[in-house]
């Protein structure tokens, strides 16, 4: 499903990726971990081109994708669903407005442009967007404006966007990173349960080993760019994590720098 | 330790110098602008005689102010309406994230170009091809709507969110779809803003721009003055003030609902609806009480372009009149300033809800700033004319008082926004009323002083530029005249020397204001 070949990206005069290479199967969840500044979301970005690469190739389903291309980019992204940290809806516009701009990327011709870029959306779209809201759980607050949200509600609304893209491959970066245990785990659970029940490949970063271990049967770990660990959550030995985890003091700066 | 203390000294002569050069500046323009006490206290009798012949308001021609009140509205309506949907594309031609190359300067140049022009010089130029009217009244307010608009939308869209444009971005939506799924929901409530203050404002230009005679209350207001009736012209001032002061209080309840995404919510959509709706109304129905002569608005176009003709070259042999008249225009915007920074200070103290613990003393003067704010700086002109007589000094009283309408409400604003913690600790210490002032509120409210300051500046220069349309002083006066001898190559000079002088008083006090910030 996904292919990651050698890829390299430098910010300003640093290697973020240097070199990682990954294969994820059809179907599989796989957890991305890593110390901060390691290169994880730079990683999931180059999926959906938010970052090219200097160098390397990323292959989705069986075509590379071509960072040059705004249409071609268009269209991988199309099949590709994001689900963020910080949410990033729209905060003025309803829960509803939010899931049903998922659809947008399907909506790219003749007709179905027009009125999509106007905000009429087709019945059945609005149709399905209900039942995705249904499905996350938060049917009732549909029309409600999303500043008015919990944390947690708001990454349902997010989840919902992606899957109305109808999405062979989910990233998540960090999608609990910014909630509270008990809604974390929900939300995870979610996830995994979109990943058994609809067969949508998944990655997703994540910060808590505890989660991974316990949620993942495979686990990608980052350091300095590159792949240090690629295998099933029980071969993680705690001499690997260690060695994931040994540099992280120095890394804080460095990720300050870039956040900056 | 010598080398610190030098820099002491250095510091203090250059604040010595800063201040020296202020205070000489302060100086000139009242010297150049006929700033003198002495004419003030002759004028006070006359002003107070004024304002006993306007007593009782005569309301006798109520059926020809209330036919023209309605005119106003509809020229603010329309000109408000028709900007906005020329400011909405340029907008977003002029934000930087949506917009780019050529035509992002272009857009941007020319918000800015329409935006430096005063309302009622469009309007005196179109009055020429268009003739007289309410007609020109709403394509004069448009094209300054449109440089205000177009400037506040691309600022509003240049401060969205950028994540969920990535995230629309991410499902691999076509780009209009980002602008009106991500962009779009959370400028408009801010562009809704946007026009009620712009309505707001056209409005009270509205009520003004009769004076060049492009429609609305304005005219009789002229003409009652002109022909010593005050008491009729009383009539209309009142019925200024209220029409304004109406929308005014209206506008800033949407606004705020809006803003706080009370608008049209559950417990509003009725209230709302129906809000929206009588406005809707009131503006279709406007337009029957606003005759648009489309057969004149056909014959204007050629004329314009013959007075742009007329314009070329632009005749410079008179410059070094015009630039020390230019000069007089820019010192009487200084000295206005000055004066109305000076009764603000008091005045903002006053009405500061968390200085004065007496509702009865900063509602009153609440109330004084609001009076002071609805009156269109010309309107005052036109009643200092009569006062202190011709000159800039009957533009600087203008410009003051209309200035102190803006300052005292944002000094007020300022302070009540202040952190209480600084002034308990200082009051904790067993500070009286006025260190407390001046320890723990000046210095948390002087650089958005100076900030306002600046800004109201920049607002009195270029309102000094047409305060001689009325005979207050300045260089509108000079504009008007080579209008009506149709001199248009002389015209273009004057204009030429007005904007550059506003932009370059734009840019600087812009600069000042990063600076002071």
């Amino acid at each position: 499903m996904v292919k990651i070949e050698n890829i390299k990206k430098r910010f300003s005069g640093r290697d973020v990726l240097d070199g990682a290479d990954m294969l994820v199967r059809k179907g599989e969840a796989v957890a991305l971990i890593g110390p901060s500044g390691s290169g994880k979301t730079t990683l999931i970005r180059a999926i959906n081109g938010f970052v090219v690469p200097d160098s390397g190739k990323v292959i989705v389903g069986d075509k590379e994708i071509n960072y040059k291309n705004k249409e071609s980019l268009r269209q991988t992204r199309k099949k590709i669903g994001m689900i963020y940290q910080l949410f990033n809806l729209v905060e003025r516009a309803s829960a509803l407005e939010n899931v049903m701009a998922g659809a947008l990327g399907r909506l790219d011709n003749g007709v179905n442009l027009i009125s999509s870029t106007i905000g009429l959306f087709h019945k059945k779209e609005r149709d399905n967007a209900m039942e995705l809201l249904k499905f996350v759980g938060i049917e009732d607050k549909a029309f409600e404006r999303v500043d008015r949200l919990s944390g947690g509600q708001k990454q349902r609304v997010a989840v919902a966007r992606a899957l109305m893209q109808d999405p062979e491959l989910l990233l998540a970066d960090e999608p609990i990173a910014n909630l509270d245990p008990k809604t974390s785990r929900k939300i995870l659970d979610l996830l995994l349960r979109i990943n058994m029940e609809k067969g949508i490949t998944m990655i997703c970063v994540l910060h808590h080993l505890d989660t991974v271990t316990d949620n993942f049967n495979r686990v990608v770990a980052l350091k300095n760019g590159s792949i240090c660990f690629d295998g099933e959550t029980h071969n993680l030995t705690h001499n690997h994590i260690h060695d994931i985890y040994e540099f992280e003091e120095e890394n804080v700066e460095e990720t300050r720098c870039l956040a900056a | 330790m010598s080398g610190s203390l030098i820099a002491i000294y250095a510091r203090r002569v250059k604040v010595f110098l800063l201040w020296s050069l202020f205070i000489i500046i302060i100086l000139l323009s009242f010297r150049v602008s006929n700033v003198d006490i002495k004419t003030l206290v002759e004028g006070f009798p006359y002003a107070v005689f004024l304002i006993g012949e306007m007593f009782p308001p005569d309301f006798s021609r109520w059926e020809k102010i209330l036919l023209l009140s309605i005119e106003t509205i509809a020229m603010g309506f329309w000109g408000t309406i028709l900007g906005m949907i020329i400011s909405f594309p340029l907008g977003f031609l002029s934000a930087k994230n949506t917009s780019g190359g050529i035509l992002y300067y272009i857009s941007k140049g020319l918000a800015s170009f329409l935006r430096s022009i005063p309302e009622i010089v469009y309007a005196l130029v179109l009055v020429i091809s268009f003739g007289f009217g309410a007609h020109v009244g709403v394509l004069a307010l448009s094209l300054s709507t449109i440089g205000l608009l177009s400037k506040f939308y691309a600022e509003a869209i240049e401060s969205i969110d950028k994540n969920p444009v990535e995230a629309i971005q991410a499902t691999g939506s076509h780009g209009l779809g980002v602008i009106r799924h991500a962009v779009l929901p959370q400028v408009f409530p801010l562009f809704m803003a946007y026009n009620l203050y712009q309505l707001d404002r056209n409005i009270r230009y509205a009520t003004v721009l009769g004076l060049v005679g492009a429609g609305g209350l304005g005219v009789e207001l002229f003409t009652q003055m002109r022909s010593f009736d005050y008491q009729q012209a009383a009539a209309v001032i009142i019925v200024i003030f209220a029409i304004i002061t109406i929308i005014d209080r209206v506008s800033a309840r949407l606004r705020k609902d809006i803003i706080d995404g009370k608008f049209m919510n559950k417990e509003n959509k009725y209230k709302d609806s129906l809000l929206m709706l009588i406005v809707s109304v009131i503006a279709i129905l406007s337009l029957y009480f606003m005759p648009v002569d489309f057969k004149q608005m056909a014959y204007g176009i050629p004329r314009t372009w013959e007075f742009l003709k007329g314009m070329f070259p632009p005749d410079f042999s008179g410059i070094a009149v015009y630039l020390k008249l230019m000069l007089e225009t820019v010192a009487m915007g200084i000295s206005g300033t000055f004066l109305a920074v000076a009764i603000s200070i008091p005045i903002g103290m006053l009405s500061a809800r968390n200085v004065i613990h007496a509702p009865l003393v900063y509602n009153i003067m609440k109330e004084i700033t609001n009076f002071l704010r609805a009156m269109p700086e010309l309107m005052l002109a036109l009643i200092f004319v009569v006062a202190v007589g011709l000159g800039p000094f009957a533009g600087v009283l203008a410009i003051a008082l209309s200035s102190v309408g803006f300052l005292g409400k944002f000094y007020a604003e300022a302070i009540e926004n202040v952190d209480p913690k600084p002034i308990e600790a200082v009051e904790a210490t067993g500070a009286r009323f006025t260190q407390r002032i001046l320890h723990a509120v000046f210095p948390q409210v002087i650089p958005l002083f100076n900030s306002y300051n600046l800004f109201l500046l920049d607002k009195s220069i270029r309102e000094a530029t047409v305060m001689g349309i009325v005979g207050a002083g300045g260089i509108g006066f000079n504009l008007v005249m080579s209008m009506r001898a149709f001199d248009y190559q002389e015209t273009a000079t004057l204009i030429l020397i007005i904007l550059s002088t506003i932009m370059l008083v734009d840019w600087l006090s812009s600069y000042l204001r990063k600076k002071v910030v």
